[in-house]
């Protein structure tokens, strides 16, 4: 059975609390992948109790969805993390916004609540307005520590030497060697799943599109996707062509800006102003074209906003020209600086099995070999009718990173060229067709910068939002940077956590 | 000295300064830049679609005056659409500093109906 988009319609699955790890991983192991797993509250919708959604995609692009109903009163399930380890973030977000607990789980601290927040608070669930400020508790942070003798620990963060957002990263390091990194993230929760609740569409649009600010045109398209599914509304084929562009924008200027990171990382200062001057010049391409240089306020539920501005748009392939020759100069004067890419080889090694393991997503698992991109295995937009070149590199290491984002950055300045080609004359956006039911859900998928970045949504009454779950590409992402620190010296963190380049904010929402 | 380490040397002298002049020269704004909202008083009916249409509730409307709170805006321009005398544009002020939080506040006379 398929869809209006011609997208293949994956049915929710009713299932035991208990047979739901059971029921993940039989997909997993039939060739699937794991997207999402998530709680609700179903009291908004007539029921009387939580649940916990698992979600996963098949071989055939199709997607597995379970759910397990749990009582308000003792809400618990047998953990998924130990068979389907890429769920454990997902399982400690659903237990501290929702206090559904998983049993079994092999890691019982807070993740996205930190200690400041009461016990028994659940801010997700739906008795909890969404106004009233959180009472704050008394408890102080316990940090992850290893014990033994010569073993030290480095707190760095959350507030840092530089313009990046707080994260504290606490380093238990032998010597110079970091033997484990506990990444403490979630210091920029502003309850945006929160707040969307009970908005219409179209007003949620602008909090999805602000999760962060460098995946803007991704978390739009995923979010329009699960709205244009639910309301089962064709796309205008001028819109469609136009958000592979914008999407090939955002991509290249964070490639262009995160290859000029990696030159940062180690303090190589002709890539890092040469990669700059370039990020800039997307930038305020960006902003001719539509008004904003990160692309916000242009994808519309529907289509989009308003049309690509035409005198911009027609300079866009001069544009595009001068700045792949730059960029391919910039790229060979880096490959070709030994000093530097002695730094890159064989820095934050990430294993295949482990980055498959925590479920990594974009250049992350594509650096190491693990061949996923949205873009060709579940097109949205006009992907479907384009040949996205997939790029993929063996050895896991921060030079491996680079090399994907370099060839992802020409493939981008590619699909560019023959998007502007195709781009068809004809209205940009259309009216949603329908009013979705209250209850009906819908996922969107987009692949940003950093990975696949999903939406979840269900309607609620009247054309508003019941839930929401934004998981971005970088909240896949983090436990991988911290499973890439060990055996590395401590100064070369900042190299591996820029090769990643992964957002704080879109993690936490 | 080889002629090509001669021309590696002199090519920057010869290529414009890929830097701006701001702020000491006006910012080089493209004509779709979407700056803070500004209202024409003029055309101002006072329907309130304004204050409706804005997510962040950065607009008031008053019996005589319309405001603008710069510090809830984000430039999403649903003020400028939803406006049907378009009244409202985003314009190209950038600057937005104040020394105070009341200072980011814009408050415009107008005169129709509130």
């Amino acid at each position: 059975m398929a869809d209006q988009l011609g997208v293949p319609v994956g049915g929710v699955e009713a299932v035991a609390p208990d047979a739901l790890a059971a029921r993940v991983a039989d997909t997993l192991a039939a060739g699937g992948r794991f997207v999402m797993l998530l709680g609700l509250d179903e009291r908004s919708l007539g029921g009387d109790g939580l649940a916990v959604e698992a979600v996963a995609t098949r071989v055939d692009g199709t997607l597995a969805r379970f759910r397990a109903g749990l009582p308000l009163d003792a809400a618990s399930y047998p953990s998924i993390t130990p068979v389907v380890p890429a769920a454990h973030w997902d399982e400690r977000e659903a237990r501290d916004l929702l206090g559904i607990v998983p049993v079994g789980h092999p890691d019982p601290r807070r993740l996205v609540l930190h200690e400041r927040w009461p016990r028994g608070y659940h801010p997700l669930r739906k008795d909890i307005p969404a106004d009233a400020p959180p009472p704050i508790a008394d408890r102080h942070f316990v940090p992850f520590e290893v014990h033994g003798e010569g073993v030290y620990q480095l707190p760095v963060g959350p507030i840092h030497a530089g313009i990046i957002e707080p994260g504290h990263f606490r380093f238990s390091a032998i010597g110079e060697r970091v033997l484990h990194l506990d990444a403490r993230l979630f210091f920029t929760h502003r309850g945006l799943e929160k707040l969307v609740e009970g908005r219409s569409f179209a007003a949620a649009a602008p909090v999805v599109e602000r999760a962060c600010g460098v995946c803007t045109v991704t978390h739009a398209l995923a979010y329009a996707e699960a709205v244009e599914r639910l309301a089962s509304t064709i796309v205008p084929p001028r819109a469609r062509w136009a958000r592979v562009i914008l999407a090939e924008l955002e991509r290249l200027y964070n490639h262009v800006g995160d290859l000029g990171n990696i030159c940062a990382g180690i303090g190589f200062q002709p890539g890092v102003s040469r990669l700059g001057w370039l990020k800039e010049q997307l930038l305020r391409a960006n902003d001719a074209l539509t008004g904003h240089r990160y692309l916000t306020g242009i994808v519309a539920a529907g289509g989009l906003v308003a049309d690509l501005e035409p005198l911009a748009l027609a300079a866009l392939p001069a544009t595009l020209d001068a700045i792949g020759a730059e960029l391919a100069g910039a790229v060979r004067a880096i490959l070709r600086s030994e000093g530097v890419m002695s730094r890159l080889h064989g820095t934050g090694v990430v294993a295949r099995d482990t980055a498959a393991a925590l479920g990594a997503l974009g250049v992350g698992a594509r650096a190491c070999g693990i061949d996923i991109d949205l873009r060709r295995d579940r097109p949205y937009a006009a992907y479907g009718e384009l040949e996205v070149g997939v790029v993929t590199a063996a050895a896991g290491d921060v030079a491996a990173r680079f090399h994907v984002r370099a060839q992802e950055a020409r493939e981008s300045l590619r699909l560019l060229r023959e998007a502007f080609d195709r781009l068809p004359a004809g209205p940009v956006s259309v009216p949603l067709a329908t009013l979705p039911e209250a209850g009906a859900s819908a996922l969107g998928a987009a692949e940003g910068p950093r990975g696949a970045s999903w939406v979840w949504l269900r309607a609620g009454a009247g054309g508003t939002i019941d839930r929401l779950r934004l998981r971005s590409a970088s909240f896949a992402n983090w436990p991988v940077v911290a499973a890439a620190a060990p055996g590395n010296l401590v100064p070369d963190f900042p190299l591996i956590n820029k090769s990643f380049e992964l957002c704080y904010a879109c993690t936490d929402r | 000295m080889p002629m090509h380490v001669l021309d590696r040397i002199l090519r920057p002298l010869r290529r414009r300064p890929v830097t701006s002049r701001y702020p000491d020269a006006p910012p080089e704004l493209p004509p779709a830049a979407r700056g803070l909202p500004e209202l024409d008083p003029s055309r101002c009916d006072g329907n309130a679609a304004c204050v409706e249409a804005c997510p962040t509730g950065a607009i008031r409307l008053g019996p005589t005056t319309w405001s603008l709170d710069a510090g809830a805006c984000i430039f999403c321009g649903a003020c400028a659409r939803a406006c049907v005398p378009a009244a409202i544009r985003l314009g190209h002020r950038i600057e937005l500093a104040a020394d105070q939080r009341d200072g980011l506040v814009t408050v415009r006379a107008r005169s129709g109906p509130a």
